[in-house]
């Protein structure tokens, strides 16, 4: 399965390129990084200092902002006095009489102006409501929170503690899903060579197993670098994680086996059968185990990384490509490995 | 396999490097934390250049095997 | 598959085993030294220890026996049986023995821990429905390994290097049911992992079954 000319290996470094310039140079959206106070008492008026994250507080011709109880029960700011791009103070009156009965409510801060558009941070306030025992809705608005500002360009999403390493999904989390697919040619060359016995299966099944093993690896020293930034450790005890290095572990068997045995023949056969055995190892590994149990992973627990919604359309403008990329860049280097062992076939068979 | 721990060698020296970094100037955490992207583009140049240098020195041996016989 | 080859395969592995009475009591002998070093070393062991240990210590005795079962024979050996039985009769009684062997051994293990210090299971049922499975995907890893490493010149360094990461997975959701059994977690879906281990069980079986005549040929 060797693809003829150049043209692949050529758009795999066009589009790495495109993954990497793009990337790195459009910038994240506004977002909120702290917000003083957290909590307050139902029918105060409070003064809320605001730091915003890649805001444009002072350049902007109208700042407003609302707190939002739920999505119909919302109040507007009294003031909002911008000290600088990223600072600002909201003053608000809380009502003393909630449409909700609930002993403490938490309210989501939401800031909006013509230059970054509208942008929120959830449960910023938690008010305690002084009485609980009836609701009315009367003090509480709901008619101008449509009237939205769009923020201009494309720009990628804003998560609190990611910041700008979200972009790290292109590169961290697309190796991952280009370590799969170079497996599954792996795979099917190992399978192809049990069933045919044709020696050029093997040096592709092996030289696809070596990238995919290297992108395992890179996988997870990115990802460790990047849990240092986001959760302030390089490894943690989170499932996917020890599950994946488990996965490279039988991975690494493999090498070993490879390295072990002198015989063409019998080395061809054992890897081969070996190699789909810990693929199949691994399906549960990766796929199954880590659903079962909490992880600090996308999709797991609610935490601040990416999967569902937080894979918006801006990120999959570079996510996707990024994986095509990378399969495309390790089936170059697993072919320069094949023609490698060719040669190397060649010579010393002769 | 001697590839493998040689780049992990050198990948935990550059990781201590960054961790000596973050605790000291905060420097890779400066501007919304965008050094830890350069980072990881970082360790997958590192770690394609181990392998086209590994790559070279393979083919050289062949090479020099070519030329004897 | 034949199961009349296939008890004859089995009975031969058991006499065969029986007429080297060392190396048995090798094995088991590795068993109870290990239990006592360890009661000697802890004093008192509490039921998360007991978990972990009764596994680890399963894990190497068995591996020190199963290793055996496919490299005491010679090439020769080899070669007849390739004249007699199926391939998969022979795959299947040695699983078979090696499945009970390592039961015969996690027995041993089970009452040296007793004797030394106690039994913490409260969920006798769940623990022995998940011993059984974790025991047979052990059993399915260590004899598909040393397959391997017998064809491949027996090496026995090769078996633990591999054998070890392939049956992780399957360790990891044993000790989870193993810790829900002694009740050192409450789950309620941990009829879950019982039938993950189950699936992860018959895709390794399956794998075996399907590759061990590739490789028996050789």
């Amino acid at each position: 399965m060797v693809v003829k000319g150049w043209w692949w290996k050529f758009s795999g470094v066009i589009i790495f390129l495109y993954v990497i310039i793009g990337g790195l140079t459009i910038p994240t959206r506004s977002g909120i990084t702290k917000s003083q106070p957290g909590s307050a008492q139902s029918g105060d008026s409070i003064s809320m200092t605001v730091e915003g994250y890649n805001t444009h507080f002072l350049s902007a011709g109208l700042n407003r902002a609302w707190l939002k109880l739920d999505s119909l029960y919302a109040i507007k700011a009294k003031n909002v006095n911008a000290t600088s791009e990223v600072d600002i103070s909201i003053t608000f009156d809380i009502p003393k009489i909630f449409p909700a009965t609930e002993n403490v409510q938490p309210l989501t801060l939401i800031i909006d102006n013509e230059i970054d558009g509208a942008f929120v941070q959830p449960n910023s306030l938690f008010v305690t409501l002084s009485d609980s025992s009836y609701s009315d809705k009367s003090q509480w608005i709901n008619a101008e929170m449509k009237a939205f500002n769009k923020a201009k360009g494309i720009k990628f999403p804003y998560r609190n503690i990611l910041n700008e390493t979200i972009r790290n999904t292109f590169f961290h989390v697309a190796l991952w899903f280009a370590m799969f697919i170079l497996l599954i040619i792996g795979l099917y060359h190992a399978i192809q060579y049990l069933r045919t016995g044709n020696f050029d299966h093997d040096i592709q099944s092996s030289s696809f197993n070596r990238i995919a093993i290297m992108y395992g690896i890179f996988g997870l020293i990115t990802g460790s670098i990047w849990a240092k930034f986001t959760w302030n450790t390089f490894w943690t005890t989170d499932v996917k994680l020890n599950m994946t290095a488990v996965a490279m572990l039988i991975y690494l068997a493999y090498l070993v086996l490879r390295g072990s045995s002198s015989d063409h023949d019998k080395r061809a056969k054992v890897s081969a059968s070996y190699s789909i055995f810990a693929f199949l190892a691994l399906i549960p590994l990766v796929f199954v185990i880590p659903r079962l149990t909490d992880s600090l992973h996308p999709g797991n627990g609610g935490n601040p990384a990416l999967g569902g919604e937080d894979l918006d359309n801006t990120l999959r403008l570079f996510f996707y490509p990024s994986i095509v990329a990378l399969i495309l860049l390790g089936s170059w280097m697993a072919n320069l490995l094949i023609r490698y062992e060719r040669l190397k076939e060649k010579i010393f068979m002769k | 396999m001697k590839k493998f721990v040689l780049f992990i060698v050198i990948q935990i020296i550059v990781l201590q490097g960054i961790a000596a970094q973050s605790g000291g100037g905060d420097f890779l955490r400066s501007v919304g934390k965008i050094y830890s992207v350069v980072a990881v583009i970082a360790v997958i140049f590192i770690g394609i250049f181990i392998f086209l240098f590994r790559l070279d020195r393979k083919l050289t041996k062949l090479e020099n095997h070519i030329k004897n016989e | 598959m034949d199961l009349i080859k296939v008890k004859d395969i089995f009975i031969k592995e058991l006499s065969i085993e029986f007429r080297q009475k060392f190396a048995l009591g090798g094995v088991f002998l590795f068993a109870a030294t290990v239990v006592f070093l360890i009661f000697k070393s802890f004093n008192e062991i509490n039921p998360r220890e007991w978990t972990i240990l009764i596994w680890i210590i399963l894990l190497f005795a068995g591996l020190n026996a199963v290793v055996k079962s496919f490299l005491q024979e010679k090439k020769e050996t080899y070669l007849y049986y390739y004249t007699l039985f199926s391939p998969i009769d022979l795959i299947v009684a040695k699983l078979l023995y090696n499945f009970l062997f390592l039961c015969g051994i996690f027995f041993i293990i089970i009452l040296f821990m007793g004797l030394f210090s106690s039994f913490p299971v409260k969920d006798f049922g769940l623990f022995a429905i998940g011993a059984a499975l974790g025991i047979f995907g052990i059993s399915v890893v260590f004899t598909f390994v040393s397959v391997i490493s017998a064809s491949d010149n027996g090496n026995a360094t090769l078996m633990s290097i591999l054998a070890l990461p392939l049956v992780l997975p399957i360790l990891l959701l044993l000790l989870k049911i193993s810790a829900v059994s002694v009740r050192l977690l409450t789950d309620t879906a941990i009829a879950e992992d019982v039938w993950l281990l189950f699936g992860v069980d018959s895709i390794l079986l399956g794998a075996m079954l399907l590759l061990f005549p590739a490789l028996w040929r050789s």
